[in-house]
């Protein structure tokens, strides 16, 4: 007898100060009211006692997490856990945590952080934060696969085989459509970007490719778009133009009031973009995989990821094995590789490697996200390495100073070689792309 | 009343019969006479020491330490021996009218009976450090003490000669007038609240008849008569005898007022006491009462027996006071009708001003308990809140309707073992207890509670600060929390002709077979069955006759109580603890066909020196059933304490096996970087053995290798593995049959004659040595072949060979590459790790480090196999989407160590890179191995340490 579903996750909204609900997403079945009610009612009631509940653990892997943004909005989300408790709690606070940040930046982005703030009318910014939505039961589903960047806070990108010409066609694209922030999104991952676009905060680089996405799923062959920057510009809208080159390519700018989304897409597109035609689907063939075909992975890579800690940029991949021996266990699916994958990146970064994206947060998150990550702290030596033997495949995470690695190997290859398959295909990466 | 009076009486006899001797010359009679006493001793016609100690429902915790500690404490306090000694004089004389009456009997007879009744009463009150005197240090202090009379007993008729100064002091101490309501002791009838509280000793009449200094001779004048043991004014250290208490708080006392002024004391406080001192004029004894306070201040034993004793606690308790954290048994059954304050709690502690903001939101807590299983379907785990900067975590447990609720700081208990150590004092309680409800619900239990409670938050939140004033190293929270945590116990393996032994003392105890005990003898039926015992040597299992849940219990409970790290950091003198316990597995089975007897259990655990003895007894079944709460039966305590005797002839060997160097061998993370390496040829080159070593060493390299991560591809054979190494290179020369012997672990002989600590250190020093230019640059060098023995029995002698063999290394290469290593079984319910004896021998800076960076780790890893569990036993096909990582078999973490404070710019600081790896195993027996080895080490060795680790358990 419960309420909520295995396995599903819902989002609740409501105002900080007096509870009204604004919004709930996820799950078929919304939560009653009541129950609503005493969830906001126990943070409400702590916070009058100086007491900040931040998240709750149930048997069986169910969560839920507590959190304010700006003083007046409070995002709970509720999660059911796994069948038989066999979910990962700790990962899955993290992940939980990560949604709630995202959905915060994701509704300022779309209205702003002003009108999220000061709230006079209720009923208009319920209506207003219809607008969010799409965006937000993107965020929460999480069903994209290969998109990364909503957990990892960095920009899912595409190392595209001829990267300078691509570069230089979105260069002067942009300057054209008199703006410094544009980007190339191939298969939703950034295949360029000018430099400007890269300075941007990571989440806000994140959520524009998670807009972007969302806004190209609509099947539109071009579109204006009001933006607010969560970091940038939370009071002041941009203008982001995206117009599409080709099914599953992209091009974004963001700019001010001219020029118009008409004489853009008359006057530029044409001119910057047919001369790559072919390019474009040289860079389109590259696919899921993330990588050129320069690139050569050893054969006992399942799937990887690989993050620059500098530039905030990842990519990943998961491959699939077509020549796989009898006899060997079986090895899991494509979708199962994701996931472990992305847990296998919680599991490892809230353990042992700290991530270092809360130098870009603000400080308000960041004595947030100090609080959680309290196990790292406790080590007095530097984790380097670590490796996770499962039923269905081993994972290998390494982490030096530029790059973060994690891996998946089937089970047939032995632990001991695991170290080498990782740090030579980090160097082989490295090697032929630069990343 | 009673007890201040006696204790009055033998003052003055002691004194009054030896008023023309000075002080000085009294101590040395004491000790002289104290000096045959021996606390083991136990003669039939003294009642045992525990008796008195018995609480109403038959529970008694005795604890009594042993001659060795006072001897430490005294050691530890340099200068202050004639203080320290002035001090124990005190007690001396009342202990030795209390229980050395033999001595004192043959001089006068007539006054045994007053004696022995004395003696009871003075039982009464509790003197922990001193109940047993440095009784065989008593010639040296006593030449120590003739060099430097006391100055304490300043109104001794010698001290007044020399000239005095009257100088103002202020003494800080900590009162607690609740402790007086919860005393048995009532105020005393003369000295009142100066007495009780205060402890200060002042007698009116006295003042005259003593003869103060003419020119301060006052009626109403506070002059310190005396010092009540164990009081606040004796454990500041600062009052002495001769002293006049001028003010309180800055509010002038007399004679008139003091009981006024302090009865205004509302609760715990601290308050200021200004004294008059008569302070020597003279400069060097002005230094020997500096000296004097300074040594004073350190106390003799350890916080942690202060607070098995009982005494009181809230001095610990304030020093945690600002640490969120909360114990709190809440009612889920709320009567609406009847509205109180506060109603729904049942029980909580502590009362501080944090774990008060805790209480005030335990609205949160009932309110999630209640709602969220129906939300997730689920019983509530845990919650984190964030008190101010400080993160807290709570976790819950349900029973029935109650609500367990435990808040800890995040800083302390990671969110990942806080189910286990929830769990863990869940458990303790119900063995304790029977269940939650009985143990809270029942009023007269508040104060146990408090007191487990106490223990349970000083142990996680300030463990250091309970074992200062012990020799122990300081212990790490990750470890406590690791070790503590795994459900077993730490195990000694003995040499089998030991082990044996101890077996068979131990059964023939269980067996009951004693005179008195068995049926025949009286024709009755027999008062319990002894259904198993264990017993620890120095906080180590090394033999265990308990089903594995019911040892589990047993442990709980003494890891509860700090009971083994006591036995092994301090000689108990004695330690009786009987109670009446609920083992777990014997109140839940409910096998078909087969019914535990429906008795009722009762632990007694003896310790005597280092051994402690658990025993666990039932009663109905087939002995006769217990009616009301017996107290312990003096016949089983002292067959046990019989037993442990017996035992300690095999003291000995387990000592030499405890000295034994470590199997399979360690290595001290330190020796891997090379500024130990300098320290590690000093070394060498000042010992002659070592130095031929290492000179071998050096002769025998040829070249030098790289040794880098898994990328080290050259196969070494060690001679233990090499059965199963067949590549080895068959070739073989008069280098080559030397090569073993490069490592001290296949050389036993040499690293046994340079003791233990060498032994091991010689891995470092050939490490060293062979290190010229680069990090890890060993020789390399060839190795015998195994199946060619006949040539390295021409160089070795038979002996060596034989202990070549038997020497057990798990890594493989010519030098130990394994840190540090936890294996445990939990079939048996025991784990084994290095001793610590043989951590304390790898001493380093780092090692420790290393030790701590390990078990946090382990923490980590043990965290993943348990998460994984309750998935195991489904298939793969069958379970849902997003279900986790699934079952974690294995899971290693590489860590990189630099030296601390590396000051040479010039070159960056050298770096060591080690594992720590973790695997679970089902088959054949369930296991969890946790080992920390340096990175060089070859992989496939690897697999050789996990393998080869069975040959470790049992």
């Amino acid at each position: 007898m419960m309420m909520l579903q295995h396995g599903s996750t819902q989002l609740l909204c409501l105002t900080a100060s007096s509870g009204v609900p604004l919004f709930t997403r996820g799950a078929s079945k919304q939560l009653p009211f009541s129950v609503i009610g005493s969830l906001n009612g126990v943070h409400m009631f702590g916070a009058g006692h100086g007491v900040v509940l931040s998240s709750c653990e149930t048997e069986g892997g169910g969560k839920v997490v507590w959190r304010v943004f700006q003083d007046s909005m409070m995002l709970i989300v509720v999660s059911g856990g796994g069948q038989d408790g066999a979910g990962d709690s700790k990962e899955d606070e993290v992940r939980l945590q990560r949604l709630l940040e995202n959905v915060w930046s994701c509704m300022v982005l779309v209205l702003g952080q002003d009108e999220l703030t000061n709230v006079r009318n209720v009923e208009r910014l319920k209506r207003d934060l219809r607008s969010c939505f799409s965006l937000i039961d993107q965020l929460l589903e999480d069903r994209q696969e290969g998109i990364l960047g909503n957990l990892t806070h960095c920009a899912d990108s595409l190392l595209p085989p001829n990267p300078t010409l691509l570069q230089e066609a979105l260069d002067g694209f942009t300057q054209a459509a008199d703006s410094e922030f544009g980007c190339l999104i191939v298969h939703g991952r950034i295949a360029a970007a000018t430099e400007k676009w890269w300075r941007l905060a990571p989440p806000e680089v994140v959520l524009l490719s998670a807009l972007i996405r969302s806004l190209s799923a609509s099947g539109s062959a071009s579109c204006d778009y009001p933006v607010f920057l969560p970091q940038g510009s939370p009071t002041v809208a941009h203008r982001l133009l995206r117009f599409q080159l080709l099914p599953g390519a992209d091009v974004c700018v963001l700019c001010g009031p001219t020029p118009s989304l008409h004489s853009a897409e008359s006057g530029m597109v044409g001119r910057f973009w047919t001369p790559l035609v072919e390019t474009l689907r040289d860079c389109l063939a590259v696919g899921e995989h993330s990588l050129p075909r320069s690139v050569s992975l050893r054969p006992d890579v399942l799937a990887l990821l690989l993050i620059n800690r500098e530039t905030r940029r990842s990519v990943s991949c998961v491959r699939t094995s077509t020549n796989r021996p009898l006899g060997d266990p079986p090895l899991p699916s494509k979708a199962r590789c994701w996931e472990i994958l992305k847990l296998f990146y919680i599991f490892s970064t809230t353990r042992y490697f700290n991530q270092e994206e809360t130098l870009c947060v603000s400080p308000e998150e960041r004595a947030q996200r100090a609080n959680t990550d309290d196990f790292v702290l406790g080590f007095s030596h530097q984790p380097l390495q670590c490796y996770l033997v499962t039923e269905e495949c081993k994972s290998y995470g390494l982490q030096t100073p530029q790059h973060q690695l994690f891996l998946l190997a089937p089970l047939s290859v032995p632990t001991f070689a695991l170290r080498t398959v990782a740090t030579q295909t980090l160097s082989d990466i490295v090697g032929a792309t630069g990343f | 009343m009673a007890t201040a009076n006696a204790r009055k009486c033998i003052d003055t006899n002691v004194c009054g019969g030896k008023t023309e001797e000075d002080g000085v010359e009294m101590h040395g009679c004491d000790c002289e006479s104290t000096s045959s006493f021996n606390s083991s001793d136990y003669s039939d016609d003294l009642e045992p020491e525990w008796l008195d100690d018995i609480q109403k429902n038959g529970e008694l915790f005795y604890l009594e330490l042993s001659e060795g500690e006072e001897e430490a404490a005294l050691a530890n306090a340099n200068q202050g021996v004639a203080t320290n000694h002035v001090r124990f004089s005190e007690k001396e004389a009342e202990i030795l009218t209390e229980q050395n009456k033999n001595q004192r009997c043959a001089s006068r007879t007539k006054g045994e009976p007053t004696l022995k009744r004395l003696a009871r009463i003075l039982r009464r009150k509790r003197r922990p450090s001193q109940r047993k005197p440095g009784a065989k240090d008593g010639g040296k202090e006593n030449s120590a003490l003739s060099s430097a009379p006391a100055s304490i007993l300043k109104n001794q008729p010698g001290q007044r000669q020399a000239v005095t100064v009257q100088q103002l002091k202020e003494v800080c101490v900590y009162l607690n007038p609740k402790r007086l309501a919860g005393s048995s002791a009532p105020l005393c009838e003369g000295g009142g609240l100066l007495e009780a509280l205060l402890g200060v000793v002042h007698r009116a009449s006295w003042s005259r008849g003593l003869g103060d200094p003419p020119e301060v001779r006052q009626e109403d004048r506070l002059t310190v008569h005396g010092l009540i043991p164990n009081s606040p004014a004796i454990k500041c250290g600062q009052i002495l005898i001769g002293d006049v208490l001028v003010a309180v708080d800055d509010v002038d006392v007399s004679s008139e007022n003091i009981e006024r002024v302090l009865s205004c004391i509302p609760g715990p406080t601290q308050v200021r006491l200004l004294l008059e001192t008569l302070a020597p004029a003279d400069d060097s004894r002005a230094e020997h009462t500096s000296s004097v306070r300074k040594t004073k201040a350190s106390p003799p034993v350890s916080q942690l027996v202060r607070l098995l004793w009982g005494e009181d606690t809230a001095e610990l308790q304030m020093s945690i006071a600002h640490v969120p954290h909360i114990v709190m048994f809440l009612s889920l059954k709320l009567d609406s009708a009847s509205p109180q304050e506060e109603e729904e709690i049942l029980y909580q502690y502590p009362a501080s001003e944090a774990s008060g903001q805790l209480k005030g939101v335990r609205g949160i807590f009932l309110t999630l308990c209640d709602m969220l299983e129906n939300v997730t379907g689920g019983r509530i785990l845990s919650s984190s809140l964030l008190l101010g900067k400080q993160l807290v975590h709570v976790g819950y447990w349900k029973e029935s309707n109650n609500l367990l609720v435990i808040g800890l700081p995040a800083e302390r208990v990671p969110l990942l073992c806080l189910q286990t150590v929830v769990g863990d004092v869940v458990r303790t309680l119900k063995v304790m207890y029977g269940s939650l409800d009985r143990a809270f619900c029942q009023a007269d239990h508040a104060p146990r509670l408090d007191h487990f409670f106490c223990l349970f938050f000083q142990q996680l939140i300030q463990p250091s600060r309970l074992r200062d004033g012990s020799s122990a190293p300081p212990t790490d929270v990750s470890g406590t929390l690791f070790l503590d945590g795994l459900p077993a116990v730490r195990w000694l393996t003995l040499p089998p002709e030991i082990k044996m032994e101890v077996d068979t003392v131990l059964s023939d105890f269980e067996s009951s077979d004693f005179g008195e005990m068995s049926e025949d003898f009286f024709g009755l039926r027999r008062l319990y069955v002894i259904l198993g015992s264990c017993l620890f040597y120095k906080s180590y299992l090394i033999a265990n006759h308990l089903p594995k849940e019911d040892l589990l219990d047993v442990c709980l409970y003494c890891q509860h109580y700090c009971l083994l790290p006591l036995a092994s950091e301090q000689r108990v003198g004695q330690l009786v603890i009987w109670r009446e316990v609920f083992p777990q597995q014997r109140a839940s089975t409910n096998n078909p066909g087969y019914s535990q007897p429906q008795g009722r259990h009762f632990l007694l655990i003896v310790g005597l020196r280092h051994f402690m003895q658990c025993v666990l007894l039932e009663a109905g079944g087939c002995a006769s059933a217990a009616l009301g709460s017996p107290g312990p039966d003096c016949v089983y305590v002292d067959q046990v304490k019989a037993t442990l005797l017996q035992l300690e002839v095999l003291q000995a060997g387990v000592e030499e096996r405890l000295n034994a160097p470590p199997a399979p061998c360690l290595s001290c993370a330190d020796w891997f970087l090379p500024a130990a390496r300098d320290r590690l040829d000093s070394l060498a080159s000042s010992s002659p053995v070592f130095s031929k070593l290492a000179g071998a060493v050096r002769g025998s390299s040829g070249g030098s290798r790289g040794r880098s991560l898994f990328g080290e591809r050259a196969r070494r054979s060690s001679p233990q593995r090499s059965q199963s190494d067949s590549g080895s290179e068959g070739q073989m020369d008069a280098g080559t049959s030397l090569a073993p012997g490069l490592s001290p672990h296949s050389t036993p002989d040499s690293g046994r004659k340079l003791g233990g600590r060498r032994d091991s250190l010689g891995s470092g020093g050939s490490e060293g040595s062979g290190g010229s230019g680069g990090l890890f640059k060993i020789p390399r060098m060839k190795h015998p072949n195994p199946f060619f023995l006949g040539t390295l029995k021409k160089t070795l002698t038979e002996r060596e060979t034989e202990e070549m063999y038997n020497t057990m290394k798990l890594t493989s290469g010519a030098e130990n590459t394994l840190f540090h290593y936890v294996v445990m079984e939990s079939v048996q319910g025991i784990f084994i790790a290095p001793t610590h004896r043989e951590e304390a021998q790898l001493s380093g800076s780092i090692h420790p480090q290393l030790i701590r960076n390990f078990h946090h780790c382990c923490l980590s890893i043990r965290a993943a196999f348990q998460q994984s569990l309750p998935a195991r036993g489904r298939r793969a096909a069958d379970r849902p989407q997003g279900w986790g990582l699934g079952p974690v078999k294995e899971h290693g973490v590489l860590f990189q160590c630099k030296p601390e404070n590396w000051t040479d710019q010039r070159k960056p600081a050298p770096t060591m890179t080690y594992w720590v790896i973790g695997r679970m195993l089902l088959e054949p027996v369930p296991q969890e191995f946790y080992v920390c080895f340096h990175d060089s080490v070859a992989e496939v060795p690897v697999e050789m340490a996990f393998r080869l680790s069975f040959g470790l358990a049992l």
